[in-house]
């Protein structure tokens, strides 16, 4: 389901797993995930030749709600986190539902090329970047706040990104009374609820990324204090 | 077909391999994952009298070969571990052993009173030894007449075998492993994680919300190889050996050092499967070199050394 993740094996060198948002599911038994070359894990993955197996734990986690019917929902990415947005998106519009897709990074070297959903008839694609390179320039919460002022029957912000980004959406969509969905990543060890690792603060006491989300209600999500502050 | 029973004072498990508490939860949270029924027994998530919320994000940190971890002792609390959690982990199919911890001696002996008699449970072990709770005074883990205050309390509690959890941060862990057994501890585990760090330097700030944590994994190890080698020489009782344990060949190391049987943490992050296939080559290595018993490997390292020594001695 779309805002679900699976954990992989990346290489035996390393202690933990790293998870990935399903981004895409191709077809049958197939997953797409988008990977960010940040450290070890993600570079030995990088490197591993086409046709070689890793091991996959999942798919873990919760999912996305569906927005009401008929009405728009409003899709927000940060950089790589459109990886945990593109598989929403392709599902919205398989189901008809009209999807408008924000997309901002610092510059447009950040926008992923060729990494947007498919199929995209049906989703209203909007770039921005910080220094206006491509698209709007301006940071993607600021499109976002744009936007909000005129999409006719907004029904719900579902948003993947860094936290300062996470929570300036959040505010942003509670500005305009609507709600937010945010998918949220943590280091995780176990990714099953078991090891209380991957923890969040919310208003209901810590939660686990990994069991109790990686989706979260933004209004559960004490944004101070924390990461995400 | 070699046999991998192993005892552990008044506690018999079908194999050596125990699953460590903090990395199963209170076991149901892995059961899609491990095949119970290849483990020995699991160690659940060791519960306080009260519920705890534990420490802030963030909580782990790998390491190289390791993991940080800062949980805090998060935990359900012991009412709703006897009402919930227990009742689910008893339907698994392994050997329960509950972890508990307290702020004082009657408090362990509340909570060893109160989990020993339930029938799930097989054995309770005495968490003395988490790095990531904050003390004013000596912590317990270093203080062998502490140890022997807290143990003597569990012990008058429960009829069940005690197993006490020592922390290999001490410069005298001996002298501890003396205390908890003279205090009536029937096994030890030999040890817990080693206080560490990481900075985070992109944010410049500790990696972890608690600035330290426990280090566990493989670089733990060697320390705890040696500190089994050192504790099983010294006391009577069976020593469980922990720490960095992720292959069948780490296991037997630790077996050969001394441990009666061993724990499995940290390795179930990256592989579900470790345990089971740390039964399997531990039975693998029996086959392939006569075992019969698991007890002809306990402490085999030790044997030979001494042999080594009285022919060099006798030539």
């Amino acid at each position: 389901m779309p805002g679900q993740f699976v954990h992989v094996a990346a290489s035996e060198e390393l202690t933990l797993r790293r998870p990935f948002s399903v981004a895409g599911v191709p077809r049958e038994r197939s997953l797409d995930l988008l990977v960010e070359l940040r450290g070890k894990g993600t570079r030995t993955l990088a490197e591993q030749a086409e046709g070689s197996s890793v091991s996959v734990m999942g798919p873990l986690g919760n999912w996305f709600s569906p927005p009401r019917e008929g009405a728009t929902a409003i899709l927000v990415a940060g950089g790589i986190g459109v990886a945990g947005l593109r598989y929403l998106a392709e599902e919205f519009v398989h189901d008809g539902r009209p999807v408008l897709l924000l997309v901002g990074a610092r510059t447009r070297e950040g926008l992923l090329d060729g990494l947007m959903p498919r199929p995209n008839g049906g989703i209203t694609l909007e770039l921005s970047t910080d220094d206006g390179s491509t698209g709007t320039a301006g940071t993607v919460c600021e499109l976002l706040a744009s936007h909000l002022e005129r999409v006719e029957n907004p029904a719900r912000v579902y948003a993947c990104g860094p936290p300062a980004m996470l929570k300036e959406a959040a505010a942003v969509a509670l500005r305009h009374g609507l709600p937010c969905e945010v998918l949220l990543e943590e280091i995780m060890a176990c990714g099953t609820g078991a090891c209380r690792g991957c923890v969040v603060n919310t208003k209901h006491g810590y939660k686990t990324v990994c069991s109790d989300g990686p989706v979260f209600d933004a209004a559960e999500l004490l944004f101070e204090g924390g990461p995400y502050a | 077909m070699p046999d991998i029973t192993t005892k552990i004072t008044g506690l018999t498990l079908r194999n050596p391999v125990v699953l460590a508490s903090g990395t199963v939860g209170y076991g149901p949270e892995y059961a899609e994952l491990i095949d119970y029924e290849t483990v020995g027994a699991i160690v659940t998530k060791t519960i306080t009298r009260e519920p705890r919320e534990g420490n802030p994000p963030p909580r782990l940190a790998e390491t190289h070969a390791g993991l940080l971890n800062a949980i805090g002792l998060e935990n359900v609390g012991l009412r709703r571990f006897l009402s919930e959690k227990l009742p689910e982990a008893a339907e698994l199919p392994t050997e329960i052993i509950a972890s508990v911890a307290g702020g004082t001696p009657a408090e362990f002996c509340e909570l060893a009173g109160a989990v020993g008699e339930r029938d799930a449970v097989r054995a309770v072990e005495i968490n003395i030894s988490c790095p990531n709770v904050r003390r004013e005074r000596r912590p317990v883990w270093d203080d062998p007449e502490g140890t022997a205050a807290v143990v003597t309390a569990a012990r008058s509690a429960t009829k069940k075998p005690l197993i006490v959890k020592l922390s290999p941060n001490t410069a005298d862990i001996l002298s501890v492993a003396e205390a908890a057994v003279g205090a009536g501890a029937d096994a030890l585990v030999v040890a817990n994680t080693m206080p560490g760090m990481r900075i985070d330097l992109e944010k410049r700030l500790p990696a972890l919300g608690n600035v330290t944590g426990g280090l566990s994994g493989h670089a733990l190890m060697p320390i705890n190889l040696a500190l089994v080698w050192k504790v099983s020489a010294a006391v009577d009782v069976p020593v469980i050996g922990s720490g960095g344990i992720a292959t069948a060949e780490d296991a037997l190391e630790f077996l050969m050092a001394g441990a009666t049987a061993v724990q499995v943490g940290t390795a179930l992050f990256l592989d579900p499967g470790a345990p089971a296939a740390i039964v399997w080559g531990i039975r693998e290595h029996m086959r392939m070199n006569g075992a019969e018993t698991i007890d002809e490997y306990i402490g085999l390292a030790r044997e030979e050394k001494q042999r080594c020594t009285e022919k060099i001695a006798a030539d």
